[in-house]
Order: structure tokens, then C-alpha cells, then sequence
């Protein structure tokens, strides 16, 4: 009976307080933090009269636990490319047809069929990058672009390598290494890949995301990074040199989509077609310091980003390479070579 | 801590005093180091010059300056108040009522349970209450179509309830029932006495459950992430999005500021509970 009376006080706060309705005019955008420029957003809120509420995450996975039971509120999403492909499988995303927009003309043609979104249905692309290593060129100074760097380094480089704390930007060097295949069930060489990084980790001092930090405090000279991270971290230390390993490397790329069941479709609609005018994609680059694939949109963009040889690939590099998810065949294999590793 | 007559009542002789073990002072100081040290390297980088967090150069209020003009560090300060506010109202008359039945009473059969119910938040892993309430409040929100911040109070009061109500109760376990079975005597009705005697009596208790529901509101991050709405990052909530794209001194101005209200908060619960004492 006194339980009750709690229940009841409980229910009666719940709808005290849940009056507002979604009103006309109104955008919810879910986007990683610190990562959606303020200036641009005013500027679509003017453009279009409508209101814009921002939240961030921290990972793909967040975001997709939310907005995985429905309900969640929100309109815009921007996942990385796998996790386009996961929602889509999941049935997550609305089919908007962004390349009937009438800026969908602004869109690089090499990032229109890509993996996780063929010919762009569902998504755009918002910002881009690599993820490679970076080293200072004063410590090692030879030929930086090689993987041998990580797995088999020279002397002056042993036990003052930084590597990511993750275990697909791990393996997936490791693989291009010893020049096997990505998404890899083959036992023999999954052996041969384990004993690779079991020796190579014997020369590295630490695993660790916080790249920067590592690098400026100067507690390693070399460290596997995101391309961002790496033009961060050469600001306070000039001698850092970004490379492109010839054996190849990973691309990640983030995208604008709209979520299934978005409450404000229309709005949703207009942003997309927004984010593909040059202006909104050099305005996000010059806040977010990576590179967008809308064409036209660099001479708008701060110097600083587009004479960075983080950000602008040289000819010479090969092409960052787009893995897909694994089958969990191969998940379970890798999760076991990185624990192992990680012991 | 600050009083010395509390250390009068050692006897002397024999009997080993366990408070003076060897090697004691040690161990503490280390335990102290280990948890305030990462604090005390927060707050000084906050008033770094530069943009690391890590590499010491100049004294300066910039990041403050920074944070204070940033206009989602604003606003996402003004949800956490608003919900921890809010919150801390509703959970504090909840308990507070709680633990008048369940200390004003007779014991019942079940009187235990009632009491294991009103703790359940201490006792279920957060990330389990979390998930549960996501889809719980999905469920809710696709039958009904409200949306709002209501939900995300709702969540925190409920969670907040037993923080606020175990100091209430212990404040009314410790309060003699003579003085208002004294009032009863002289004719006071029940809400009088309630009002003039019990009520005031308890005030220390409530006042210390208050607090501490506002700061347990104000630095949750597992159930606000997953229950937060659109427009409703609160600031824990906003510091984690941060990380993954690198942590600038920014966020150590923030979270000094953060630290400085929970040391307030915390101090007054403890000035709260002392004076009772006497």
C-alpha cells in the first residue's frame, strides 16, 4: 500500500514534467563531440528558420545503442562507414536518397560507391581520414614509409613506439605486413601474424589511445595515429612525419544519414542537402581538421589544413584502403590473438 | 577530525591501540596520493597556456575564459542543474516520506523488503538499471509519442531516492520518540507534532540527503547517456564526447569548476552531519 503511493508520486512526477512536444521547425542532430562546427549550424539555422539541438558521443557503439530501440529522438546520426553497414542491416536508416539532391553534384565521384552505402542511398560523406603512424624525423631518420617501422624497427626506434589501443588498427597493419589478406580465417596465417606481433611487441613501450599526449610529453618518438591526432601532435612537436606505408593502409570515413523514424524527416532532408554545399563541408573541416570529399570546398578552408600532409595525401601514397566488418568467424579469431597479445 | 578531544578517550596499558599500528601513516599517505594526484594534475593543466594537458608552459585563465563562452559547455551546465535540481526536490520529498514509514512504525513482516526495494539502485549494477530503463522509456515513448526532458528527471529521481533517504533514516533512528510522544500528550495533533517537532528534528538529515542526491544527479554519466534526449546532454555527458577527439585544457577548466562544487557540496553534508552531534 505505501509502495503504491510511491508508484503513484513517481507516475505523477513522470508526466508533471514530460509536457513538451516536438514543435515544428526543429533538427536533432546526434554527432560525435566536439565535432560539429557551431558557425555552420547557425548558419542552416538562418538559412531554413529551423532549430538545431547538438548532442556527441564517444564511440559508433554508443550512438548505436540509443538509437537501436527506436524512439531515441533524433534525426541526424553521422556513423563511421562500418557502422553504416551494421545500421543498414539493422534497418536503422531512413532511405532518403541523397543523390537525387540537388547538391549531390558537390559529392567527390570516388566517394559515391563505396562499401557501406553503393551509389549513396542513405548517407553522404561528412569528414575523412587515414590512420597511420607518425614519427619523429630527428630520432629515426630514413625512410618512413614502411610498416616495418612498427613490426621490425631499427634500433634508435626500439621500445619508444606508441601503438593504438585498438584491436582492428592493429591486426589490419600487422596483416598488410606480411602481405595477407584483411577479414583473415586462414589458421596458418593468423599463426604466423600472432607470432609476428608477440616479437614486435617486445619493442614497443606503450598501447595507448591518448596519441597526443604520448607524443608531445615526449614519452615515445613514434605512434600509430589517426591523421588528426598526428597534424595535433606536429603543432607542438615540428620534427613529427606522418607516413604512408607503402604497404598500404586504413581509411575511415564518417557520414551524415538520417535516422529510420526521424521525427523531423523534412529538416533532415534539408541538412543532408546542406552538408553538400562547399561552404557547410569547409566549415565543418576547418572545426573538425580532417578532410570532407565535397569538391570546391577547399579554397575555403583554413591553410593550415589543406597544406598539411596529414590531411592532403601526397600523389605518391596508395589508397587508403576501407575494410568492411568481419565475419564474427573472424572476430572471435582476432579477439583471441589480442588478448593473447594484451596479456 | 579537527577535534582533539575526540582522541582523549584512548587508555592507556596493555591493550594495543589500533589506531597507531606501524606502518599505517604510510599506507594512507599512499592511498591519498593515489586519488588526489591525477585531481591535483587536472586542476593545475587547467591553467595551462597552451592546448596540452601534459606539457606545462605558461600560467593563464584562458581555458576558463574559453569554457565559459562556449555555448555547449553552457548549455549542457544548465541541463545538469536543471535535472539535478529537479531531482533532488522529488527524490528528497520521496525519501523523506520513505523514511517516516519505515522508521515511524511498528516492525511488519515484509518492513526489511520494503526497505531492500527502496535501496534497489544501490544494490543492481548501473549499466543493468541503464539499459533497463532505455527500453523501458522507448517502449513509452513510441506508444505515447511524448518526448522530453521528463524522462531523464524521472530516471534521476529514482535513483537519487535511496542516497537521499539513508541519511534521512538514520537521523530519525537516532531521534528519541519521547519528544513527540511528549507533544502527542499535550494535545498536539498528528500533523502538529509532525510539523513542530519531528519535522524540524529531522532537518539536518534531509538537508544532508538533498545534497547528496544533488551530486549523485550531477555527476551520473551511465544512465544519463542512455537515457538523454535530444538537447539534453548534461555535463558529464558532454566531457565524455569530448574524449575520443582530444582532451584539451578545456575540459580541465570544466571539470575543476565540477570538482570545486561536489568539495562544497560535500563539505556542507559534513558540517551538516557534525553539528547534530553536539
Amino acid at each position: 500500500m505505501k509502495s503504491k503511493i510511491v508508484t503513484m508520486i513517481m507516475a505523477m512526477g513522470l508526466t508533471f514534467t514530460a509536457g513538451s512536444v516536438s514543435a515544428a521547425g526543429e533538427l536533432h542532430i546526434y554527432n560525435w563531440g566536439n565535432y560539429t562546427n557551431p558557425e555552420m549550424i547557425e548558419k542552416f539555422e538562418k538559412m531554413h528558420g529551423v532549430k538545431v539541438t547538438i548532442d556527441g558521443y564517444d564511440s559508433n557503439e554508443t550512438m548505436l545503442a540509443k538509437v537501436e530501440q527506436g524512439g531515441s529522438g533524433y534525426d541526424i546520426v553521422v556513423p563511421g562507414d562500418y557502422m553504416i553497414a551494421i545500421m543498414l542491416k539493422k534497418d536503422l536508416l531512413e532511405r532518403v536518397e541523397p543523390n537525387k539532391m540537388s547538391n549531390f553534384k558537390n559529392v567527390d565521384k570516388k566517394w559515391v560507391d563505396v562499401y557501406w552505402d553503393e551509389g549513396r542511398n542513405y548517407s553522404i560523406p561528412y569528414q575523412w581520414g587515414t590512420t597511420n603512424f607518425t614519427v619523429d624525423s630527428t630520432v629515426y631518420k630514413g625512410d618512413v614509409n614502411t610498416l616495418a617501422l612498427l613490426f621490425d624497427p631499427p634500433d634508435e626506434l626500439k621500445g619508444r613506439i606508441n601503438m593504438l589501443k585498438d584491436m582492428n588498427d592493429v591486426i589490419n597493419a600487422g596483416l598488410r605486413y606480411l602481405n595477407y589478406p584483411r577479414c583473415n580465417a586462414n589458421k596458418a596465417q593468423l599463426k604466423e601474424l600472432n607470432a609476428m606481433l608477440i616479437k614486435a611487441k617486445a619493442n614497443w613501450r606503450t598501447m595507448d589511445y591518448s596519441v597526443i599526449e604520448k607524443l608531445t610529453s615526449k614519452d615515445v618518438d613514434l605512434s600509430q595515429s589517426w591523421n588528426g591526432a598526428a597534424k595535433r601532435a606536429r603543432k607542438d612537436r615540428p620534427e613529427l612525419v606522418y607516413s604512408y606505408p607503402k604497404e598500404g593502409f586504413t581509411g575511415w570515413m564518417d557520414n551524415v544519414a538520417v535516422l529510420k523514424g526521424a521525427p523531423n524527416l523534412e529538416n533532415a532532408k534539408l541538412f543532408m542537402n546542406f552538408m553538400m554545399t562547399p561552404e557547410a563541408a569547409a566549415l565543418t573541416s576547418n572545426f573538425a581538421n580532417y578532410a570532407n570529399g565535397i569538391v570546391g570546398s577547399e579554397p575555403m578552408m583554413n591553410a593550415d589544413l589543406t597544406s598539411a600532409p596529414e590531411i592532403v595525401m601526397p600523389a605518391s601514397a596508395p589508397a587508403p584502403e576501407f575494410v568492411p566488418p568481419c565475419s564474427q568467424e573472424v572476430t572471435d579469431l582476432y579477439a583471441k590473438i589480442w588478448t593473447n597479445l594484451n596479456k | 577530525m579537527a577535534n582533539p578531544a575526540a582522541t582523549t578517550t584512548r587508555k592507556p596499558g596493555k591493550s594495543i591501540d589500533l589506531k597507531y599500528q606501524p606502518g599505517f601513516s604510510q599506507i594512507a599517505w599512499f592511498c591519498i596520493v593515489v586519488l588526489y594526484a591525477p585531481i591535483a594534475v587536472l586542476v593545475i593543466f587547467s591553467f595551462n597556456e597552451n592546448r596540452s594537458v601534459t606539457v606545462w608552459t605558461q600560467f593563464s585563465l584562458d581555458w576558463y575564459i574559453k569554457a565559459w563562452n562556449n555555448e555547449g559547455i553552457q548549455h549542457a551546465a544548465l541541463v545538469s542543474l536543471e535535472v539535478a535540481l529537479v531531482a533532488m526536490i522529488l527524490s528528497t520529498i520521496m525519501a523523506t516520506m520513505a523514511a517516516l514509514v519505515t522508521t515511524r512504525t511498528d516492525s511488519y513482516r515484509g518492513l526489511n523488503s520494503a526497505i531492500a526495494v527502496i535501496n534497489q539502485p544501490l544494490m543492481v549494477p548501473e549499466i543493468v538499471t541503464a539499459v533497463a530503463t532505455l527500453i523501458f522509456f522507448a517502449i513509452i515513448k513510441q506508444l505515447t509519442g511524448v518526448s522530453g526532458i521528463g524522462y531523464l528527471i524521472a530516471a534521476h529521481t529514482a535513483f537519487c531516492i535511496p542516497f537521499a533517504y539513508m541519511p534521512i533514516r538514520a537521523r530519525l533512528e537516532d531521534m528519541n520518540l519521547s519528544l513527540e510522544q511528549a507533544a502527542a500528550d499535550l494535545y498536539a495533533p498528528p500533523f502538529k507534532v509532525f510539523r513542530r517537532v519531528t519535522l524540524p528534528l529531522m532537518m539536518p538529515g534531509i538537508a544532508a540527503g538533498a545534497m547528496l542526491a544533488f551530486i549523485v544527479s550531477l555527476d551520473d554519466v551511465i544512465i544519463t547517456l542512455f537515457v538523454a534526449g535530444p538537447g539534453e546532454t548534461t555535463l558529464p555527458l558532454y566531457i565524455l564526447g569530448q574524449i575520443r577527439r582530444g582532451v584539451t585544457p578545456e575540459i580541465n577548466a570544466v571539470s575543476t569548476v565540477f570538482v570545486g562544487i561536489s568539495v562544497i557540496l560535500v563539505t556542507l553534508i559534513f558540517l551538516f552531519g557534525k553539528d547534530r552531534k553536539k
